[in-house]
């Protein structure tokens, strides 16, 4: 679904992206973490090319992207991808967010987006709020919409970049909620992401980056049980809740 | 009681200052003003929006011919521009214009300029998230700008365009210097024909000037307050 090979990506002299090799299989779940500045943004947003790589091959849903005849926009409406910060669009209600790409991308009549939009909503338990704007949701809330506009087109693949680090504490497990029923549901995903309970519950594998390299990549068990380097042994060491201990003999 | 007697100038020519010899001849004075202002500014709007789309666009070949167009008409004094068009446009369309034509078309070359800035700086006021979500979604480059961004850099471009239709009424006293009848000009007949009261007559026009621009300008800053007011929910 996803091939990186010998992929890499410079901002001017910062190498960002150092010779990345990643394979992502339809239906799996893949975590990426690391320390900030690791690339792993980076990494993600490489996917649906809101950053261009360099160097090296990049191959999503068949498409290669440093194809010049790749329809980069219509490659874009496979791949659902929500924001750390959810950039909802604030002049438009709930229900215009979702739609919005629907009707003008898919043909969808307002009428049949509109109902499609209100059973996503539902699934994610925000149905009273089609016709709110986002400046009067919670982030959490805001989260799940951001979600949901991202599943109204359909995706083959959806990206999460960083989904919960802006939300308040008791707003995480809302969303993660929403991404574990999604991962259920066999989507493809990529996620970047901190929330290591997570990755332990749904990912497939982990992807551990550092300064743009990608470290070690193991299922979950084995990459918090027995990590191999020691870059990735002080990493999960400083995070605050290290859930990951619980069940490693 | 002399200086008040003075003023009887303006009281014996009230609807000339005001509206020329409308409605039996061609609409002049404080009418003609405003509406070589509106009509400029409403034209500069559409002007600005073109410009200023082509000045942020990622595409060198595009942003910077429309960025040297911008900036050689911001270094060109406006009365040039009027002179420029009073005696190019003949040529270049083989016919005469009208001077009032000339004048809207100059003023909005001129502020279209201006206006293509506030463009710029509303859409690049714009967070750059909502371009990246909207591109996202597989929507183009063109559609975003006009289905997300625009909708959003609009409105907070409102206040600055009523700022520049301010510069604008002002700008139309410098029609006068190719005979169309607005109120400076037509201040300039009356001071001719009466040749006694020039400090009357400026003064007085000064002072509708000033009155016109001042409702205007307190419009914008409400409007600024108003806008503010919504982003802070």
């Amino acid at each position: 679904m996803i091939q990186f090979t010998n992929v890499n990506k410079w901002f001017n002299t910062l190498h960002v992206l150092n010779n990345i090799n990643l394979q992502v299989k339809q239906g799996e779940v893949i975590v990426v973490c690391g320390p900030s500045g690791s690339g792993k943004s980076t990494l993600i947003r490489t996917i649906n090319q809101l950053e261009p790589i360099n160097d090296g091959k990049l191959i999503v849903d068949g498409k290669d992207l440093s194809d010049k005849s790749t329809d980069i926009n219509k490659l874009r409406a496979e791949i659902g991808f929500v924001f750390q910060q959810f950039n909802l669009y604030p002049h438009l209600s709930v229900i215009s967010n979702i739609t919005l790409a629907p009707i003008k991308l898919r043909g969808l009549s307002k009428k049949d987006a509109e109902e499609q939009a209100m059973q996503l909503l539902t699934r994610v338990g925000l149905a009273e709020k089609r016709d709110v704007y986002p400046s009067q949701l919670s982030g959490g809330q805001q989260q799940r919409v951001a979600i949901t506009r991202g599943l109204a087109m359909k995706p083959r693949i959806m990206l999460f970049d960083e989904p919960t680090s802006a939300l308040d504490p008791e707003m995480i497990g809302e969303v993660l909620a929403v991404m574990q029923d999604l991962a259920k549901s066999g989507m493809t995903m990529v996620v970047v992401t901190h929330e290591m309970g997570f990755a332990r519950e749904v990912a497939h594998r982990v992807v551990f980056m550092d300064a743009g390299t990608v470290l070690e990549e193991a299922p979950p068990e084995e990459f918090f049980c027995n990590p191999q380097t020691d870059r990735a042994k002080q990493f999960l060491n400083q995070l605050l809740t290290p859930m990951h201990g619980a069940t490693c003999n | 009681m002399t200086i008040l007697s003075n003023f009887q100038v303006i009281a014996d020519n009230i609807i000339y200052f005001f509206v020329g010899r409308w409605p039996e001849g061609p609409l002049g004075g404080v009418g003609l003003t405003l509406y070589l202002a509106s009509a400029s500014c409403i034209l500069s709007i559409f002007g600005g929006l073109i410009l200023g789309l082509l000045s942020v666009s990622k595409k060198k070949w595009i942003s910077w011919p429309s960025m040297l167009v911008i900036n050689t008409i911001r270094g060109v004094p406006l009365l040039m521009v009027i002179f420029w068009m009073y005696f190019l446009l003949p040529a270049i369309f083989g016919k005469v214009i009208t001077e009032t034509r000339t004048v809207i078309l100059g003023l909005t070359f001129f502020t279209s300029a201006y206006m293509s800035q506030i463009v710029r700086a509303g859409i690049e006021g714009i967070p750059k998230g909502q371009m990246e979500a909207a591109i996202s979604t597989g929507l183009t480059h063109w559609q975003a700008m006009i289905y997300i961004i625009l909708p959003q850099g609009l409105r907070n471009m409102i206040p600055s365009f009523v700022n520049q239709f301010v510069s604008l009424i002002k700008d139309t006293s410098l029609a006068f210097i190719v005979g169309v009848s607005e109120l400076t000009h037509v201040a300039t007949q009356i001071n001719n024909r009466t040749m006694a009261f020039p400090t009357e007559i400026f003064f007085f026009i000064a002072v509708v000037y000033f009155i016109i621009c001042y409702a205007f300008t307190s419009l914008s800053r409400n409007l600024e307050k108003r806008l503010e007011w919504r982003k802070a929910i």
